[in-house]
């Protein structure tokens, strides 16, 4: 029962470990595009082939970075039993809209085709390679240097008067504030608890009573993320901010290794799809 | 967007795309259901907050970050193509602030709600929509999925918009209200 309302800490997104592995040290800008690439690989990726060399690769990556192979994986746990409802109910509901490939039961509406049963496998490892891989990247780069290394990216669209240095402070913000929004659900979860609330004893069959029981958890969420919003708004102006023409003390320097290891990504990347 | 938007604008576009990335990751956003498409989603709420609160850019910009997690975390074969994981969720917060701001001056609780109703079958007409045109579903899927899934979503999203706008509308007057609430102060 416990376990219930400390689920959203396990949340290893936006949150930062300092360390100097290879994969801490590699240039910021060179390790976006790569892990850009790569995860869009992993996205696209149908086949049983493909995914179980992408899951080598997640976990080689992780290894890499010296991060505990326990502690990237922590981010799975609360999104687990949900996992296994969803893939039994594709499993059973899904196989005739991805009819494709061989029928090997069916009785009413529930059919189990090739397709469906492919579809589950292939989509709960892909969701453990993108937990990896996310964490990975947020965990060996800090959010300043991930902003830092998307302007620099991005910049060319400056010339199109696209507000690219807007557009990335908004997105350092949003990652920076998911682990501090999970660690208020819990708190929001625990003294709805506390009042009498029933979150997690519900049956997932009793549809109506778990999406109200979404209310009280979701609507104080809001309130909450908006207050911070109003503080951090008055942080911003109190100093100044301004969002063109700003400088940086530090300037990015691309070592031979740093370029290498693009490469070596977008072999992982080809590798993946010609799986 | 113009070329400097406000700090404003960039905070709260960060902070309410930050609630749509945790609602995709912990699934908390997905709520099960036994239909073809498994699961009714809530995660295009913050979009339609956003747009109702600051404007259209901002829903749009929280409306790229929706559409991005949903690429990533999602699941669903379906959503593993941008034209349809992305490119419908660019029109839920422009939608939902013309909705919003024609309604605004008649009733502003109603304009909200509107805003949330419309907002979210946006959603779910545009997503199946593409999903059609690229061949993911046949049609009457397509339209059994919208029916079962679409008008329960609409409906969940009216009750949290409107709660969180309402209930935050309140909390802070505007700036011309403030103004307004000062001078009858120092005229008081």
């Amino acid at each position: 029962m416990a376990e219930a309302f400390d689920s959203a800490r396990h949340i290893t997104i936006g949150q930062y470990m300092p360390g100097r592995s290879l994969i801490h040290q590699w240039d910021s800008r060179y390790k976006l595009a790569a892990f850009t690439l790569y995860i869009g690989a992993v996205a696209f990726c149908q086949s049983y082939a493909g995914n179980i060399a992408g899951l080598a690769i997640s976990l080689f990556i992780v290894f890499l970075a010296r991060i505990p192979i326990g502690y990237a994986l922590k981010g799975l746990k609360p999104a687990l039993p949900f996992l296994l409802i969803l893939a039994l109910l594709q499993l059973l509901f899904n196989g005739k809209v991805y009819a494709n490939g061989q029928v090997y039961w069916q009785y009413g509406f529930i059919w189990l085709t090739e397709g469906g049963i492919r579809l589950v496998i292939v989509s709960t490892m892909r969701f453990v390679e993108m937990m990896l891989l996310v964490s990975v990247l947020t965990l060996t780069t800090t959010t300043t240097q991930l902003a830092r290394a998307m302007h620099s990216l991005l910049r060319p669209l400056e010339k199109l008067k696209v507000p690219v240095h807007a557009f990335c402070m908004m997105i350092t913000i949003a990652l920076r504030f998911v682990p501090t929004f999970a660690l208020e659900m819990d708190k929001i979860r625990k003294a709805q608890a506390a009042r009498g609330a029933s979150f997690g004893t519900i049956p997932w069959w009793r549809i109506i009573k778990r999406t109200q029981s979404v209310f009280p958890l979701i609507i104080p969420l809001f309130q909450l993320a908006l207050q911070r919003a109003e503080q951090l708004i008055a942080a911003m102006e109190s100093r100044g901010y301004r969002s063109h023409g700003r400088t940086s003390f530090r300037s990015f320097e691309a070592r031979t290794a740093d370029v290498l290891l693009l490469f070596v990504a977008v072999g992982a990347a080809y590798l993946l799809i010609w799986l | 967007m113009s070329s400097n938007p406000g700090i404003r604008k960039i905070v709260i576009a960060g902070v309410l795309g930050s609630i749509a990335i945790l609602l995709g990751v912990t699934q908390l956003g997905f709520i099960p259901v036994p239909t073809a498409a498994g699961t009714v989603t809530i995660v295009h709420i913050p979009v339609i907050v956003g747009a109702v609160l600051e404007g259209w850019g901002v829903g749009t910009a929280i409306g790229l970050i929706f559409g991005v997690t949903s690429l990533l975390e999602s699941t669903i074969p379906l959503f593993k193509d941008p034209l349809v994981a992305i490119v419908p969720r660019l029109f839920i917060g422009l939608i939902a602030y013309l909705i919003y701001a024609a309604l605004k001056r008649k009733n502003e609780y109603i304009a909200i709600g509107a805003a949330g109703f419309i907002g979210s079958i946006t959603n779910t007409v545009l997503v199946l929509t593409a999903a059609v045109l690229r061949n993911y579903l046949s049609l009457e899927v397509a339209v059994s999925v919208g029916l079962t899934n679409g008008i329960p979503e609409a409906i969940v999203s009216v009750i949290i918009t409107t709660a969180v706008v309402a209930g935050w509308k309140k909390l802070t007057p505007s700036r011309k209200q403030k103004a307004k609430l000062l001078s009858e102060e120092v005229e008081g």
